[in-house]
């Protein structure tokens, strides 16, 4: 394994006597004007004020110090994979159309209850229900807490991303990625604090980009996309056509330097022009670091096979998850996989769509949660598990088409999520939704409410990570009531 | 059983979330408090001031047990039994009441009152009771979000009209909607009841959600009740004054009409010798109160750069500067601002920055689909054609905001380029994200989203106040009362309706009811012709194309019937030959007789034809690829994305916590009392005699163009500032309230609001005041003694040290590579989405576009203008955020587009310096900094395309080198590319002394 560049040998590394001092004010340290501030900060009188990935100090004592997201997006359906209902299958076929037409984004092919296809079984020594979908993930109930109880607003994609992302069903709002990486910046300077994995053989989730993005925070604090073929972040490299011999680079590197620090001496006291050489710099490290950490071939066959690496089914989304892994080892805040395309939003067929959905995703989670244990790491990185809402107890399918090609329409009131590490108190099965797995009934946990445990989580508190914008306090969870939900943790 | 039973219970939940949640936040005191004894002396003594005794402010009166009952313009203002959900609770724990801080209850008294309310919020005589008589009001609100768009104004299903309570006795064809105390028998209590109504499979397509629990029980309540009517007036401005807005608070400085006050003297000479204008005055003697003094001037070089960037948003050409250089007379420098004051990229740089405010998107947002908006261009155009005419600002903005009610467009024999004008400039309050047109998220929700975010646009760009926060409740920081903001809502409602809405347009798949976008037809006859013809071009193309193939088919059949004629006697042919040309309605009687023995054999089908001829098969695809492709090239059918009144708006009610379903009272148009005397009503009334529109964004219009308007000028003038020295004389560009900073010189900011007024509205005008001023020709250098006095600079003994914004960047490298293509207006130009993510422009044969030509498409913004913060727009944008990235060197050192263009920068300088070395580096400074290199520039320059030279030529000899490019262009050229790209990443070209 690979050590990652420690913040002190980059300092000692940078031999130029002007780029240390510089590198020393920007070092990752990105110079912003504008308005806002961490709560309780003291920078507030300085000016121009400074956004920064630097550490920050939490408000509490953090469980986390890191998050893996495993998204889900599309809607995995809870009643076929951690919440067995039995009554579906007592009450297949009956039509309930009329209470659930709020939530039904496709009335038209609204069908009755439908039965999950599928045997759930009790596992581990709390005996959690998983669907046998999962068998990799159910080894590891012991160390999962399942929220039963998690509900959304509204019925469709868009929205309910923005929602999950963001707090509110509208875009343009900071994503609660980037609320981490304002709120605690990131251990690494050389690495982005937010990165973003999506598929890189499929299309950008619905929302696209707007589901990392920053908002009213500054463009620092959004999430940034790691690919894991070419250029690891976007012009990190130049393209290949495009590329230049290294001692051209080098040549052109001084030239600018010269010229720079000719400009900069001419304009003393300018720090903008101290963080913008720095910029450059930084720029060249992070090259470096960059394409380290997304390097798998430092990783032993072994653990490559234990993820599904090479295996066609896996290889795909194993591949993240194992970067995932080395990404927060290497002192990234948060790392978000996105899945393949919409591959749990089985509207149809989803007695064969569902199982793609389940073998594609789930020997990778099950390895980097054996492989963050064995790691020890575990015991500060939060694994979350999880879509942007459930699916309808009821079948949809158009009247007069085959029933086996029924699948099963959105549903945002009762859904599933699940949660690992970093003290989450494994085994613990939270909240339910009502008896056809419709709607969250008990321990309700609304999307504020779990952005708020996440915070707390990583050491702060949902009100007290704020940004003014405008004399106006803007926070995450905005002005909801919410509820941390403690009882996850041990 | 009826599985039903375990669901019905959902709708009951549905109002029964978790409780309180704070229950160990408080010791509960030993007895429980009774409202007569414990609570009311305590409201009493410290809401007394406003909320009792007879003052009801904000409609509340805390002084007794009926007063805390009603609750307040907010709605209840005591939830019994729920803290949380209590407004009194919420605004003492908050500490926003009282607002003044004065009095404030102590902690243990907000205890009390909290505890009292989780008891129950009891009373001597038991329970607290909150009594209400519902009325029509209480119900209607309802029926306009779940019913009217059926049963209202535009549809009368069943013949039923919702709208009023009369309408709803008269009933449908099915009988009355409602028999007045008996609710069972009432229709439209059954069809709720049962779920029936609204349509469960029609929700989606008419944007309607079912009707909630406790709406229903409002209704069936009403008609148990007898249904009662009240008269409504709704709540406007009139000679009461409104009680959240006092005296003192129209005293505060933004909300008092600016006045000219004369510039200060100066008494000390030198100081004195510094003043060119007024400005200066006003800045040397805040500079003179603390021992400070302007900076030397600039040189002509500097000012120069400085000016063309502020004016153009490009670098000036080397002749502009010659120009300067060499004008010897006195006045050159105020000659060379108006040189750039009469560019045509004028309007280009300062266009933008309205467009930034506006929120201008070529496409709706809020979406994945993230659909095109095919007209928003003609909006964009109007901008820099308004900013290169000097448009006066008071006619910018009443057309902006009421150009369709400027004159009479629907029934003008032609439409005039003013009239074509007056609706394109509507545009200015159509640019917020808009999802509803998909069916999915066209609910009242959503539609109010729009007329928020147009509200926030308007408040934020041209008023500079902040309402957003009294969509919700009233105003914390401002007086700026709840029903203020929904009387502006109401000045929308002509145009913008909530329960008649008007899909911004038509997104294919997403929608299926096919209601007309929300765009106008009235473009000139010029325009119209040249659509035409320009279609007419394509159209031509097309019929063309079809007919090569259409011949070629009939010259093949007729080659197949001829085959066949062979086979068959000769006498016959020639009657045949007639009988296939003869079109088949027109054939005689033998003519039939033939077809039917003759016709199958003699003809051939397409189908049979392209089986039979695999060149006529190729020809048929090539040309429906063609046909496709040209159809795509047909011009839209021009549209005018307008926003216009549409008459008889449905009423307005106040949205209790800013939720569309609960409503509160009912209100009318209106601007924020604070900003006016508080006693003039609004002046809303149709346009032109037999206007169906309500007029009212034409009063909001002239009402913000008063010359004493408070805001109007103020707001406008500090932005202008803003984009001069880099900091407004307000810093809060777009909150002028007490949340906002103060201006750091009041006097000069009315001064300037003053002399815009005067000088009619004039934008140029307050550009060569400013620009004239000394104190917009000082250098930028930092003088550590001033440095340490006023570090921020707020007193301007400096100018500010610039970095080119976003398009500055991308239209300045293509200038310096001569690859800018200068032409202005029309369709944007596309992007292109690689599938790592990166964004770019379209290149034509002439080059790139300026970047305000761009598809600004929401979820593809080219990524060198993101990297460089140009922001999405949701809804606008007030002030660009300016931030020094890593991404910013990596776009700038490696990204492709960067690196060809340095080719071009190159190749240029090789063209018009030759071949030496010196003179290359000579022209490279010309043109990307304006100037000429010092001897250190021009020795570094030397050594580097020496180094350079050398390592690309090591590079071409390496052994096997497959680099093409090396061996098609010599090492020299290749370095000087090299040096360009260098020189383009410099901190001398990206940054603005």
């Amino acid at each position: 394994m690979t050590t990652p560049i420690a913040r002190r040998d980059f300092f000692s590394s940078a031999t130029d006597g002007l780029y240390g001092t510089a590198l020393a004010y920007l070092f990752g340290r990105d110079l912003y004007g504008g308005s806002g501030l961490l709560a309780a900060d003291s920078r507030a009188a300085l000016a121009p004020r400074l956004y920064d990935l630097t550490p920050k100090q939490p408000h509490a004592r953090p469980r986390a110090r890191a998050i893996i997201q495993l998204f889900m997006q599309g809607g995995p359906s809870q009643v076929d994979l951690f919440d067995p209902k039995p009554k579906l299958t007592r009450h297949h076929g009956q039509s309930v159309f009329k209470d659930l037409a709020a939530d039904v984004s496709s009335p038209h092919a609204a069908g009755g209850l439908m039965r999950s296809p599928w045997k759930f079984a009790q596992y581990g020594e709390s005996g959690t229900w998983v669907s046998e979908l999962l068998p990799e993930t159910a080894r590891h109930v012991d160390r999962i807490a399942v929220i039963r109880s998690m509900y959304n607003t509204h019925p469709n994609h868009e929205p309910a991303l923005y929602k999950i992302q963001s707090g509110k069903l509208l875009p343009g709002l900071p994503s609660f990625g980037s609320w981490i990486a304002y709120g605690l910046g990131t251990e690494n300077q050389n690495l982005p604090a937010y990165v973003v994995l999506d598929d890189p053989q499929s299309r950008l989730p619905v929302n696209e980009i707007q589901n990392w993005q920053s908002g009213y925070l500054p463009p620092v604090y959004q999430g940034t996309r790691m690919r894991p073929t070419g250029s690891p972040i976007l012009n990190l490299k130049p393209e290949k056509s495009r590329q230049r011999p290294e001692l051209v680079v080098d040549a052109s590197r001084r030239l600018l330097a010269r010229l720079d620090r000719i400009h900069k001496k001419q304009r003393p006291g300018q720090l903008r022009l101290d963080a913008r050489i720095s910029s450059y710099e930084l720029a060249a490290r992070m090259q470096m670091t960059a394409s380290d950490a997304l390097d798998l071939g430092q990783e032993t066959k072994d653990t490559q096979q234990r993820y599904g690496i090479g295996n066609s089914t896996t290889d795909n989304y194993a591949r993240r998850c194992l970067m995932a892994r080395r990404l927060v080892e290497r002192g990234v805040r948060l790392v978000q996989i996105y899945t393949r395309g919409q591959m749990w939003d089985n509207h149809a067929n989803i007695g064969t769509s569902l199982v793609g959905a389940c073998q594609h995703t789930d020997q990778p989670v099950a390895a980097l949660l054996d492989d963050l244990a064995e790691r020890g790491l575990l015991d500060d990185v939060l694994v979350v598990w999880g879509g942007e809402f459930g699916r309808l107890p009821i079948a949809q399918v158009r009247p007069g088409s085959d029933p086996k090609k029924a699948g099963r329409d959105h549903g945002p009131a009762g859904f599933s999520i699940w949660m690992a590490g970093a003290g989450i108190r494994g085994g613990t099965v939270y909240g339910t939704t009502d008896e056809i797995g419709y709607r969250a009934v008990e321990n309700r946990v609304s999307v504020a409410d779990w952005h708020a445990t996440m915070l707390y989580a990583m050491g702060m508190h949902h009100e007290d990570l704020y940004f003014d914008r405008h004399g106006f306090r803007e926070r995450l969870t905005g002005t909801d009531e919410v509820r941390v939900v403690r009882e996850l943790f041990a | 059983m009826r599985i039903l039973a375990y669901i019905l219970p959902l709708f009951a939940l549905a109002t029964a979330l978790p409780g309180p949640l704070t229950s160990s936040a408080v010791a509960a005191p030993p007895a429980a408090s009774i409202y007569e004894t414990d609570i009311q002396p305590l409201l009493v003594a410290r809401c007394g001031r406003c909320h009792a005794n007879g003052k009801t402010k904000g409609k509340l009166d805390l002084g007794s047990l009926a007063g805390i009952q009603q609750g307040s313009e907010s709605g209840a203002v005591v939830v019994p039994g729920k803290p949380n959900k209590s407004l009194l609770v919420e605004v003492l724990s908050e500490g926003a009441m009282p607002p003044d801080g004065k009095n404030r209850p102590t902690a243990a008294e907000v205890a009390r009152i909290t505890d009292w309310v989780r008891r129950g919020a009891r009373t001597r005589y038991g329970a607290f009771s909150v009594k209400a008589t519902l009325t029509q009001e209480d119900v209607l609100p309802i029926l306009f979000t779940r019913c009217v768009v059926c049963h209202g104004g535009r549809q009368q299903k069943g013949g039923l009209d919702l709208r009023t309570r009369q309408s709803m006795l008269k009933g449908g064809k099915t009988g009355p909607a409602i028999v007045p105390g008996k609710p069972e028998e009432s229709l439209l209590v059954k069809k709720i009841h049962d779920r029936d109504m609204p349509p469960p499979r029609l929700l989606v397509d008419f944007g309607i959600r079912p009707v909630e629990a406790g709406e229903f029980e409002t209704i069936r309540g009403w008609i148990a009740a007898g249904a009662p009517r009240i008269d409504v007036i709704p709540d406007v401005a009139t000679s009461h004054n409104d009680p959240l807005v006092s005296s003192e608070d129209r005293d505060f400085w933004s909300f008092r009409k600016p006045l000219k006050h004369a510039a200060p003297r100066l008494d000390d000479k030198t100081l004195a010798a510094d003043v060119a204008n007024p400005i200066d005055a006003f800045l040397l003697s805040a500079l003179a109160a603390k021992s400070l003094k302007y900076s030397p001037p600039a040189d002509r070089l500097t000012l120069v750069r400085r000016v063309a960037f502020d004016l153009t948003g490009l670098p000036p050409t080397w002749k502009q500067v010659e120009t300067f250089l060499g004008d010897a007379q006195p006045g050159a420098y105020s000659r060379m601002v108006d040189r750039y004051l009469a560019s045509s990229h004028y309007g280009e740089r300062w266009g933008r920055y309205w467009l930034d405010l506006a929120g201008y998107a070529d496409s709706e947002g809020k979406r994945s689909a993230d659909p095109i908006r095919p007209h928003s261009w003609r909006y964009r155009d109007y901008v820099i054609r308004a900013f290169n005419a000097d448009k006066p600002y008071d006619r910018f903005l009443l057309e902006q905001i009421a150009g369709d009610e400027l004159a009479d467009y629907a029934g003008a024999e032609t439409i005039t380029e003013q009239l074509r004008d007056n609706l394109v400039a509507t545009g200015f309050l159509r640019q917020a994200p808009d999802g509803t047109g998909s069916d999915i998220v066209n609910t009242v929700v959503e539609r109010f989203e729009v007329v928020i975010d147009e509200i926030d646009v308007l408040g934020s760009a041209v008023l500079g106040l902040t309402i957003k926060c009294a969509q919700c409740h009233s105003h914390k920081y401002d007086p700026i009362p709840q029903r203020d903001y929904y009387r502006l809502v109401a000045v929308f409602g002509g145009a913008y309706d909530v329960y008649d809405w008007l899909k911004p347009s038509f997104v294919p798949g997403q929608t299926k009811s096919k209601a007309v976008g929300r765009v106008l037809p009235y473009l000139t006859s010029t325009e119209q012709q040249q659509h035409k013809v320009a279609r007419a071009a394509v159209e031509k193309q097309i019929a063309a194309v079809k007919k090569a193939l259409t011949d070629r088919q009939a010259a093949l059949q007729k080659q197949h019937a001829e085959k066949r004629l062979a086979g068959l006697p000769e006498a016959i042919r020639g009657d045949l030959r007639k009988m296939l040309a003869t079109p088949k309605g027109e054939r005689d009687t033998v003519q039939k007789y033939l077809a039917g023995k003759f016709e199958k054999r003699l003809t051939i089908t397409t189908a049979a034809l392209k089986k039979q001829n695999p060149q006529f098969k190729k020809l048929t695809t090539t040309t429906n690829d063609r046909v496709k492709k040209l159809q795509a090239e047909l011009p839209a059918e021009p549209q005018i994305r307008a926003l216009w009144d549409r008459g008889e708006p449905s009423p307005t009610w106040l949205f209790r916590r800013g939720q569309y379903n609960k409503p509160g009272h009912r209100i009318g148009p209106g601007v924020p009392s604070v900003l006016t005397d508080g006693r003039t009503p609004f002046a809303a009334r149709p346009p032109w005699p037999g206007a169906r529109s309500t007029g009212r964004r034409l009063a909001l219009a002239r009402w913000l163009v008063d010359p004493d308007h408070p805001l109007t000028a103020r707001v406008m003038v500090n932005r202008i500032w803003f984009h001069h020295f880099g900091r407004g004389l307000v810093e809060t560009l777009s909150n002028f309230g007490n949340a906002g900073t103060r201006p750091s010189h009041p006097q000069l900011l009315d001064w300037l609001a003053r002399t815009l007024i005067e000088e009619k509205w004039s934008i140029k005008q307050m550009h060569r005041v400013m620009m004239n001023s000394n104190a917009y020709r000082q250098l930028s250098a930092i003088r550590p003694a001033a440095e340490e006095v006023d570090p921020e600079n707020r007193l301007l003994w400096r100018m500010p040290l610039k970095r080119m914004e976003a398009e500055v960047i991308r239209d300045s490298i293509l200038a310096v590579a001569g690859r800018l293509h200068d032409s202005p207006f029309g369709p944007p130009d596309p992007v292109d989405v690689r599938p790592d993510g990166l964004v770019t422009s379209r290149e034509s044969p002439d080059g790139w576009r300026r970047s305000i030509y761009i598809r600004h498409r929401r979820k593809h913004i080219p990524t060198i203008l993101e990297t460089f913060d140009l922001p999405q727009m949701i809804p606008n944008c007030v002030e660009r955020p300016d931030s020094t990235v890593a991404s910013q060197a990596l776009h700038l050192f490696n990204d492709t587009m960067i690196r060809s263009l340095a080719d071009s920068f190159a190749e240029r300088v090789a063209r018009e310096a030759g071949k030496q070395p010196y003179k290359q580096i000579e022209r490279s400074y010309q043109l990307a900094m304006g100037r000429m290199p010092s001897d250190a520039e021009r020795e570094i320059g030397l050594a580097a395309l020496e180094e350079l030279t050398r390592l690309w030529r090591l590079r071409r000899q390496e052994p096997g080198t497959t680099d093409k490019t090396s061996k098609k262009t010599p090492p020299s050229q290749r370095a000087l590319s090299t040096y360009c790209h260098t020189l383009l990443n410099s901190a001398g070209f990206l940054f603005i002394d």
